[in-house]
């Protein structure tokens, strides 16, 4: 077994070395099958790992070395396989292997193609470090590892110029790329300190030693550990302040949105809170907890809202994204730590066959993502039309796909904490995603077809990667029949993990789904009314209500972006221009040159006595004489 | 071999004496085996040191001037054997990739002068030897930079020696006198530093002589605001000044911290904690602002490692294991990636004679690897885990939360700076649209500055992946040296400050 | 009575006559007169002084000196003779050629 948890783990990293050789050549179609067969070996070894630890329950860790050794601190390579990685291992390996199918046929054209599986490859590698790691700082390698890939990929096309926030809103790729590694940065200064706490307080970064440890800690040094590590979670996952940077990472191609900017990358911060549930969950540390279900709440509806008027395809998708993640975050906070990891996990399919869809439509519609320049698409692209819709159900949450089950156990357990505010909010918002989500749908496949006029001519996908697309769009559909399995799955570690309805809740179980179920359909029948139909009740752009105050805040994402700007990015540049030419060259260096001209000047005066004169040489030196004397004098009377 | 080190001071420089009779053409060839040979023995020293030894090794000892107590006195522990290696491999690596083809022969007799001077620093153990070799570095580097250098070569190396001397006589200032107390003490004379540790001063002499030691190496390190001849430095020198200046001789400033200011005053270098931390904050911060205004590729550079340099002085006043070792390691890596970096920033301006990022743009599409050697080193740069940036980041930050977290989270801030200024200089050199009509015909990399990078590219990665078989034996010397502090200090706020490692604890 | 202090007072005055003579004249010449007076203010003193202390040695330095400044004379004139050829002038101001 423990061969198979190496296999798992260096597969992928083989694969992108592999493909790093043909990184500078021409495109070698066999590079991206093998980078993905190596995948389809790591997702087997995941799977073969998980049924392992199904049946047996055995916890597998190994150590495969030492990394860093000084003083007191000691940090292997040491990996564990239980049942919270063992999940994200086989959601990430499987998910990646679709993605990296899919890009065989996605990035047929480009000629950067062999480089693009290196990174591709390299990013499942870092992340399968995160998820398997035994202890923070591993985790710590991969978690800053998917940022560099994340860098790399989204960055992808660096060769595009910079434009106008206007332009575009997410200016370049290269500006994205940018973005998306400092923000990532502010973040994990975060989780680094946590680490450092946790060192300093138990005296050792092995999951078991620290969370052993937590209970003989002070509340107040709990209680810093949870807001530091929270931090780190929060850039990585893009909750608000920290969450401008997923939106602008769209700017990469769309299988690297769909693999990190959706299904695996982003939920790595739900994944560390999870992770440290032991700490999470402990009384002292409720009021973090509680902040986290409240921010999660609160980016669930707030990025819904920004999706309701968004017009490109991706970032809409994108929006959906931090959403989803806001609702983990919620189910995290509650305390329901095994419905958020579940909720992760069937969002990583359906979201991720969302965006492989969304990517068929914009390589069929030549990069345009407008979605008032398509409708009608459904009859040249059945297939893609099939997986985009089951996808969107799954999103909006109508059973009996993935989505319901798992969103409507996160309302429920808002429900059940008698959070009764977050749980009208999450209500909310599901209706909202409902609507966003298909009036994407309708604008693309319905209504009036608006791109033939524009000179487009779109193409179904190639046929092999609308089937490498299927596996995903049958689990977006049976994921959630397995919820029960899984739960005893899962309950297995211990009990952190577990959490029941009260009785109360559970009686009232079903009204509080068909609730949701219905505010999802009015979503739905509002986006239809509105988006889908044809004729004379055709969808017309409305420019007029485009200029209203609510809409111009939402286009403009709240106008956080332009704050960031205007506020942190040009003072930022302005004090360190200051600095440069002000006070470095002005002030500190001045006074250095102005010691040194000070010696230079008064030699340069004093020079003038050197008249050559020997008349005024013996003046001096009678001078100097007198002088002596008189000092001796002086002291000689002292004395 | 008995007088192993002092083959490895006094080979390049005999093997410099005689490169002037060799012919000018072979003069490259000469120096490269010279370098070679030179680092090939400094890896013997590496074979034949004994790991699990925390003292000092291959010790040579011959009295010069026996009544002042003056010796030719020679040895090295964890900490300066690798600092050693790391010199004798910049060297040769600087020197295998140089460029350069004014004088080529004049350049490299005085670059194994150079080497001479710098092993010499870091193997002495005799303040008088310490201090000959200290000064005789500066000459083949006013040299360099005053020969071979930029437009204001003149005003830079001049600022460079006077600066750096200024500093180094207060030095001697200290040096002598505490070989004059230790005279008044004892009753002999003594300069060997090992002699000078036993000596335990009064707290206010400590405070004193820590100050004349500290302007010395403060001067060299460069720590603010004694920082500013360095960018002049820098953006005059040659690029092989740049390499060395970088990688050896801001090292020798840290080093001093470690072999003197911290074995022989343990109470004023606990007092000195905060003071110098809040210098180093400012180093960090302040430089890192400085590198994102600028316009040049060179000072861009420059400047961030002033900022690194900040995070190595923070390791050496954290007083424990884990961020004194930390220290150390990273003056290593701090020394092979701003290297390499000042070489490839040397590449580029081979071909365009400008250094400006503004006339680039694009240069991946032309340069690929270029572009990925210049990507590994940058993220080393910013301290990525799995290279060589991370260990010695990550310990000294660690080690330094144990003493104050507020000062830890802005030090680290230096990991958010340290990219913002890195990621903006790759975006605008490497990144958008090849606009500019003479960047389109650059050719990427050639054999020999590809050669001279990889192995570099190698130890960075291998470093990061298993840092062990470096850090332990630093580890060992560094653990050494904080129980020696924790005896020797005086005061109580010294020896709680002081924090020896468990594992010594249970031992000692 | 003629006391010790007279004679150091007529050395003073001596001393003082030539010192003025080595910080005033331009000349040369003048000015090697003016240092053989001092010489001389100086010799006064120490007879006196060697007399007074009952000492020899005080008297022993005034013939060293005076058999100095005789030879410096000696090569002193040979060397302004050398001046006097080359810039036909002995006038301070005239050969102040070390101006820095």
């Amino acid at each position: 077994m423990e061969n198979l948890v190496y296999v798992a783990l260096f597969a992928p990293f083989v694969g992108s070395l592999f493909a790093a050789l043909f990184g500078m050549s021409q495109r070698q179609i066999f590079v991206g099958v093998i980078a993905s067969g190596l995948l389809a070996v790591s997702f087997i070894s995941s799977l073969l790992l998980a049924i392992n630890l199904y049946t047996t329950g055995n916890v597998i860790h190994v150590t495969m070395m030492d990394w860093i050794n000084a003083g007191d601190i000691s940090i292997p390579f040491g990996f564990v396989i239980d049942q919270i990685s063992v999940t994200m291992m086989t959601v990430v390996t499987l998910v990646s292997t679709i993605v990296h199918i899919y890009a065989i046929g996605y990035m047929d054209h480009d000629k950067a193609f062999n480089r693009f599986f290196s990174y591709l490859s390299a990013f499942v590698f870092s992340m399968l470090i995160l998820v398997m790691s035994d202890n923070f700082a591993g985790l710590f390698i991969g978690w800053e590892g998917v940022g560099v890939c994340s860098w790399l990929l989204v960055g992808f096309w660096y060769h595009k110029p910079d434009q106008t926030r206007e332009e575009n809103p997410s200016i370049s790729p290269s500006w994205a790329a940018n973005e998306a590694f400092i923000m990532n940065r502010i973040a994990d200064l975060g989780m680094l300190v946590g680490i450092f706490i946790l060192y300093w307080n138990t005296g050792s970064l092995q999951y078991d030693v620290v969370f052993a440890a937590l209970p003989n800690l002070d509340d107040a040094v709990l209680v810093t550990a949870a807001i530091a590590l929270f931090i780190g979670a929060m850039g990585k996952s893009a909750q608000f302040p920290l969450h401008t940077w997923l939106t602008d990472a769209m700017e990469g191609p769309t299988p690297v949105s769909a693999l990190i900017h959706a299904a695996t990358m982003v939920t790595a911060g739900v994944f560390l809170v999870i992770r440290s549930n032991p700490l999470y969950g402990m009384e002292a540390v409720a009021g973090v907890s509680f902040f986290i279900a409240c921010l999660g709440t609160f980016v669930a509806f707030y990025a819904a809202s920004m999706a309701l008027v968004e017009r490109d395809l991706k970032r809409i998708i994108a929006y959906s994204t931090l959403s989803q993640l806001g609702y983990m975050f919620a189910a995290a906070g509650l305390g329901a730590y095994w419905i958020a990891l579940f909720h992760l996990a069937a969002h990583a399919f359906f979201k991720a066959l969302l965006f492989l869809g969304g990517g068929n439509v914009m390589h069929a519609m030549h990069d345009e993502l407008d979605l008032f320049k398509m409708g009608e698409l459904r009859k040249k692209m059945r297939g893609t039309f099939i997986y985009m819709t089951i996808a969107s159900i799954a999103l909006a949450g109508l059973p009996p796909l993935a989505g319901f089950w798992s969103k409507d156990a996160i309302i429920e357990t808002a429900f059940n904490e008698h959070t009764y505010v977050l749980w009208f909010m999450l209500v909310l918002t599901a209706g909202m995603t409902a609507f966003y989500s298909f009036r994407q749908v309708f604008l693309t496949f319905f209504g009036e077809d608006r791109h033939t006029a524009l000179g487009f001519h779109p193409h179904e996908m190639y046929k092999f990667v609308l089937a490498a697309m299927s596996p995903l769009a049958v689990l977006a559909i049976i994921t959630g029949w397995f919820m029960g399995g899984y739960k005893a799955f899962i309950y297995q570690i211990g009990e952190g993990v577990q959490y029941e309805m009260s009785e109360h809740t559970h009686h009232l179980a079903t009204y509080l789904g068909l609730i949701v179920i219905f505010v999802a359909v009015s979503g739905i029948i509002l986006a239809y009314f509105k988006y889908a139909r044809t004729g004379k009740n055709a969808f017309k752009r409305n420019e007029e209500k485009e200029q209203g105050f609510f809409y111009k805040l939402l286009i403009n994402q709240y106008y956080v972006p332009k704050i960031y700007e205007e506020y942190i990015t040009k003072p930022y540049a302005m004090i360190s221009e200051v600095f440069w030419t002000k006070v470095d060259l002005k002030i500190v260096d001045a006074t250095v040159d102005n010691i040194a001209k000070f010696f230079y000047v008064s030699g340069d005066k004093t020079r003038a006595m050197q008249t050559g004169n020997l008349s005024n040489y013996l003046n001096w030196m009678a001078v100097g004489a007198v002088v002596l004397l008189v000092i001796a004098a002086i002291s000689a009377m002292l004395v | 071999m008995e007088n192993m080190l002092s083959i490895l001071v006094f080979f390049p420089a005999v093997a410099g004496l005689l490169g002037f009779v060799v012919e000018k053409e072979s003069a490259r060839m000469y120096g490269v085996t010279v370098a070679a040979i030179e680092f090939a023995l400094s890896l013997w020293l590496w074979f034949s040191f004994d790991m699990s030894n925390a003292g000092m090794q291959f010790v040579e000892m011959i009295p010069l001037i026996p009544d002042f107590g003056i010796t030719y006195y020679l040895g090295a522990d964890g900490i300066s054997l690798f600092i050693i290696i790391m010199t004798t491999l910049m060297t040769l690596i600087g020197m295998a990739g140089m460029s350069e083809t004014r004088n080529v022969k004049n350049m490299i007799i005085t670059l194994l002068f150079l080497e001479m001077t710098m092993v010499g620093v870091f193997v002495a153990l005799d303040a008088i030897i310490f201090y000959m070799f200290w000064e005789l570095s500066l000459v083949p580097m006013l040299y360099i930079i005053g020969a071979w250098g930029g437009p204001l070569r003149i005003y830079a190396s001049i600022k460079f020696f006077l600066y750096t001397f200024a500093g180094s006589l207060i030095m001697l200032v200290g040096m002598l006198f505490v070989a004059y107390t230790y005279h008044d003490l004892t009753g002999v004379w003594s300069f060997a530093i090992t002699d000078w540790y036993a000596l335990v001063l009064p707290v206010d002499y400590q405070l004193w002589l820590f100050a004349a030691f500290f302007i010395g190496f403060a001067i060299k390190v460069p720590m603010f605001p004694f920082h500013t001849w360095i960018p002049y430095a820098h953006g005059q020198a040659p690029t092989i000044g740049s390499v060395i200046l970088a990688a050896v001789l801001l090292k020798m400033g840290t080093y001093g911290f470690v072999r003197f200011s911290l074995p022989m005053f343990p109470d004023a270098s606990v007092m000195a904690i905060t003071p110098i931390a809040v210098l180093s904050l400012i180093m960090i911060i302040y430089t890192a602002m400085i590198a994102y205004a600028q316009k040049d590729m060179k000072q861009v550079i420059a400047y961030s490692s002033v900022s690194h340099m900040g995070i190595i002085m923070l390791g050496l006043f954290a007083m424990n294991a884990e961020g004194l070792s930390g220290s150390v390691f990273q003056m290593l890596s701090h020394g092979i990636v701003s290297g390499a970096l000042f070489m490839l920033v040397g590449v580029i301006y081979d071909r365009r004679h400008t250094k400006l990022m503004s006339e680039f743009g694009g240069l991946a599409a032309v340069m690929p690897k270029y572009a990925v050697i210049f990507g590994i080193m940058l993220m080393a740069a910013v301290g990525l885990p799995l290279t060589m940036g991370f260990p010695g980041e990550f310990l000294v930050l660690l080690g330094f939360y144990k003493i104050s977290p507020i000062m830890t989270i802005l030090a680290g801030t230096s990991i958010i700076l340290g990219a913002v200024y890195m990621l903006r200089l790759f975006k605008k050199s490497f990144f958008g649209p090849l606009n500019n009509e003479e960047n389109m015909k650059l050719k990427d990399l050639n054999n020999r500055e590809t050669w001279s990078l990889i192995p570099l590219v190698a130890i960075v990665i291998w470093l990061g992946v298993y840092p062990k078989p470096v850090l332990e034996p630093i580890d060992n010397s560094v653990k050494a040296l904080l129980v020696f502090m924790d005896e020797k200090a005086i005061t109580k706020e010294a020896k709680d400050m002081i924090l020896v490692s468990k594992s010594n604890k249970g031992g000692a | 009575m003629i006391g010790l202090s007279h004679y150091l007072i007529v050395s003073a005055i001596i001393f003082s006559i030539g010192l003025v003579g080595v910080l005033r004249r331009r000349n040369l010449l003048m000015l090697f007169f003016a240092t053989e007076v001092m010489l001389n203010a100086v010799n006064i003193a120490f007879a006196a002084i060697s007399h007074y202390y009952n000492d020899l040695t005080g008297q022993m330095f005034a013939f060293f000196i005076i058999a100095i400044a005789a030879s410096e004379v000696a090569v002193g004139l040979g060397i302004l003779i050398v001046l006097f050829k080359k810039h036909g002038s002995l006038d301070l101001d005239d050969l102040a050629n070390m101006r820095g």
